[in-house]
This record gives C-alpha cells, sequence and structure tokens, in this order.
C-alpha cells in the first residue's frame, strides 16, 4: 500500500481543523439559543478624541452583544456643550452579532461633562 | 514507471511527491479564486455571511459537498481509486476553500480581530462555495495534460456506463448552476425583476430558458456541444436532457433563494417569479456546465462523435 505525502497529511488535517471550523459554529449557532435579540452598545473613548476646525470627534466602538444581527442601528449621544445641549447621530449600516464597529461622534466643541449615549432604532 | 497524478482529482493521493503535491494546491487555489473572485467582490455576499440563518449557509455547504463528491466521482473514479480515496479528497478540496476563503477575506479587509465567531465562519461558509468548485474544476479540467501521465489515453473507456454518463452530466449541471447563480442570488435584482414582471413574461422567461440552453448544447456546434448522443438511456435525448437539466437549474435557484431569506414572508408568486429570474442564470451555468465536460479533459468522449 502506497502512503500518502506528508504534505497530504497537512493538508488533509488543515482541511479537516477548517470545516470542523467553519460547520461547528454555524451548527452551534444554529442550533444555540437565539433568545438574545440585538444589543447595540457603544464604547466611547474619550481619550482618543481630538480637535478639528469642524468641531470636536469622539471615536467609540460600536458592540452587539446579542445573538442576532441588525442594520441601521442609529446612536444619538447627547452632551452639554459650552452650556446648552448638542445631540450627534451616527448610524451603523450592519451590526453582525458579537462584532465591533468603529464609529465617531462629533460636537462643535469639547463637552463640559459626560457624553452619554442611547438607540435611535434598528432594523432587527 | 513513477505513478503520476490521477486525472479529475483535486488531490494527488497516495504515492505522489510532494512537490506533486505542492504543485496541484497551487493549481487549486488559483482555480478556487479564479470562480470565487467575482462572489469575494460582492458586497450582499459579505452581509449574507452574517444576515442568514447560520443553518442555511451548512445546508449550502452541504448541497456544494454532494456536488464536488459527485463530480469527483464522474469525472475521476477509476478502478483502484475508492470510495475513501474519493471523499478524502473532496474533504481536502472543501477544506483548502475554506483555508482560502479565510486567508482572501482577511487580505480584504472583511474579516479581523474586532470580527464576531459567527460572522467570520459565516462569510468564509458562503464564501468557500464558489472557491470549492473551482477547486475541482482546477483538478478535473483545468490540469495539464501532461500531469495526467499516460493515464489520460484510456479516459474514454473508463467511464463508459451510459447511465452515469447522463447521471453524472446532472451533477456537474447542477454545481455551473449553483455557481453562476450564486453570483446573482445574493443581490436585490433578483427580487426587483420578480415583483416587476408579469406572469405572462415569466413564462416567457421560462420558455426562452429552455430554448437556450438547447441550443447551446445541441445546436450551436460550441466545443463540446452534442448532435449526435448514444441516446442509451432516457435522459440521453436531447429533450429530455434539456428538460431535465432545467428542472436541476430549477432547483439550485430554489434553494438559493430560500437560502438567502427570499421566501419568508412573500407571496407565492413573487417566490416562483424568483425562482424562474434566477434559473435563467442556473440554466446558462447548467449548459455551460455540460459543454466544458464534453469539451475533453476528463470526463469525456461521452457522446462526442
Amino acid at each position: 500500500m502506497e502512503s500518502r505525502n506528508r504534505l497530504e497529511w497537512i493538508v488533509l488535517a488543515a482541511s479537516l481543523v477548517a470545516i470542523a471550523a467553519v460547520l461547528g459554529v454555524l451548527v452551534w449557532e444554529g442550533f444555540g439559543d437565539h433568545g438574545r435579540p440585538p444589543l447595540p452598545t457603544v464604547a466611547l473613548h474619550r481619550a482618543r478624541a481630538y480637535a478639528t476646525a469642524a468641531g470636536w470627534v469622539l471615536p467609540a466602538t460600536a458592540t452587539n452583544k446579542g445573538d442576532r444581527s441588525a442594520q441601521a442601528v442609529t446612536f444619538i449621544a447627547t452632551a452639554r456643550v459650552r452650556g446648552r445641549e448638542e445631540e450627534a447621530t451616527v448610524t451603523v449600516d450592519y451590526l453582525p452579532a458579537g462584532s465591533d464597529v468603529e464609529v465617531a461622534f462629533g460636537f462643535s466643541a469639547e463637552p463640559d461633562g459626560e457624553v452619554r449615549v442611547r438607540i435611535a432604532g434598528f432594523l432587527p | 514507471m513513477t505513478r503520476r497524478r490521477r486525472p479529475g482529482r483535486a488531490f494527488t493521493g497516495p504515492g505522489a511527491s510532494a512537490a506533486t503535491t505542492a504543485r496541484q494546491l497551487v493549481r487549486g487555489m488559483a482555480g478556487g479564486l479564479l470562480l470565487g473572485m467575482p462572489p469575494l467582490f460582492t458586497m450582499e455576499m459579505w452581509f449574507q455571511g452574517f444576515l442568514m440563518a447560520p443553518l442555511k449557509i451548512v445546508v449550502l455547504i452541504v448541497f456544494t459537498f454532494l456536488i464536488v463528491i459527485g463530480y469527483g466521482a464522474f469525472c475521476g473514479f477509476r478502478r483502484e481509486r475508492t470510495w475513501p480515496d474519493l471523499i478524502i479528497d473532496c474533504v481536502q478540496t472543501m477544506g483548502l476553500a475554506a483555508l482560502v476563503a479565510a486567508f482572501a477575506l482577511w487580505l480584504i479587509g472583511r474579516i479581523g480581530p474586532g470580527t464576531g465567531l459567527l460572522e467570520a465562519m459565516g462569510k468564509i461558509g458562503l464564501q468557500m462555495i464558489p472557491i470549492s468548485l473551482g477547486i475541482s474544476l482546477a483538478g478535473a479540467q483545468l490540469a495539464d495534460p501532461e500531469d495526467q501521465g499516460d493515464e489520460a489515453a484510456d479516459l474514454g473507456t473508463e467511464f463508459s456506463t451510459p447511465e452515469f454518463g447522463a447521471f453524472g452530466r446532472l451533477f456537474v449541471a447542477a454545481g455551473a448552476a449553483l455557481f453562476l447563480s450564486l453570483n446573482v442570488a445574493p443581490t436585490e435584482e433578483t427580487l426587483f425583476l420578480a415583483v416587476g414582471g408579469s406572469w405572462w413574461l415569466m413564462v416567457l422567461v421560462v420558455a426562452a430558458s429552455l430554448l437556450m440552453s438547447y441550443a447551446i448544447v445541441f445546436y450551436a456546434d460550441f466545443r463540446g456541444g452534442r448532435r449526435r448522443t448514444r441516446r442509451d438511456t432516457l435522459l440521453d435525448y436531447p429533450l429530455t436532457e434539456t428538460v431535465v437539466a432545467y428542472g436541476v437549474s430549477l432547483l439550485v435557484s430554489a434553494l438559493l433563494v430560500w437560502s438567502f431569506g427570499r421566501t419568508a414572508g412573500t407571496p407565492p408568486y413573487t417566490i416562483v417569479a424568483q425562482i424562474v429570474v434566477l434559473g435563467v442564470v442556473a440554466a446558462f451555468g447548467a449548459a455551460a456546465g455540460r459543454l466544458l465536460l464534453g469539451s475533453g479533459g476528463a470526463g469525456g468522449g461521452n457522446g462526442k462523435p
């Protein structure tokens, strides 16, 4: 009986791992608990904020901690800037379950106090 | 003499040198990417990777795996080639497709550290479908005949069972239909055309699909086309083969329409219309696939005079 060469064995092993990973995750997710709807959240990165000629930019990471993907997720950030309430809106076209998307909010200047974010809506 | 590559397989199997295996790996990757490139650059394919129900992607992968096995069996089944050998070959084809898909998606920035596990595997799972079809095509049809050694000479007699020939052609038709319609299925256009088309236009579309696939294979004198066939089984007749191949195309089309979530909450007419519209693309693929099969390489010699 002829034997397969070492490269063939490596390809076969890598193939089995790759297929097991793809099918394993898909089947596990497919039969898994999908009770959790999309749970979009935002983590603000105030330390990385910077000023531009057109205003103050606050980078943030949008994350979906749910089991299902969401589309057209709109976040509204509010803050008090120079004594007036200001709103900044960002829409993420696709926010897959478990994935991060980098976004940024804009204000006319650096807010005086805390920046709060809420969801304005999304397509489940 | 040294045994070289057996025709119809993407990989070498027992007795081949590592150098030969390496060449075949590279050929497989190239063939896989050749077919996989258009879906790789299609936005909807990325999004469907996480919008689709995961089990639907599994169904598509299993369907593709069956086609790859059927294609491999039809093109390269030989006496000394056992079923375990064939299955191992096809597992390698699917596995290499997954690895190539993962690497390509990473290169174009569609998966990375911030990507969720399900999103990544969904994208890889979808993209590995056309890539795996390309790898088996590279193994069976695109290989340099030199590489097949003197084994290519006795190909014709090896696959002379006519039943298998007609049946095998349908496997190839299904594979080619899947590949071509997968380029179109995830986009909005099929739904748009289906909603816009009236019923008599759909009937005309069916007629045109049948006519075109008949003409491509049996009339237009393409290389690999057939004027006279053996007609040993019912499926060998041009009319029956055309109708059955169209049926296979519609099945593939229906599978994709369902997979990409175009059936839920959709009226029956719109579902049927989508299947017919996508069926045009599938039927063209099925016809082209059967041409390819007849045009030499492995699996030929079954009807070309």
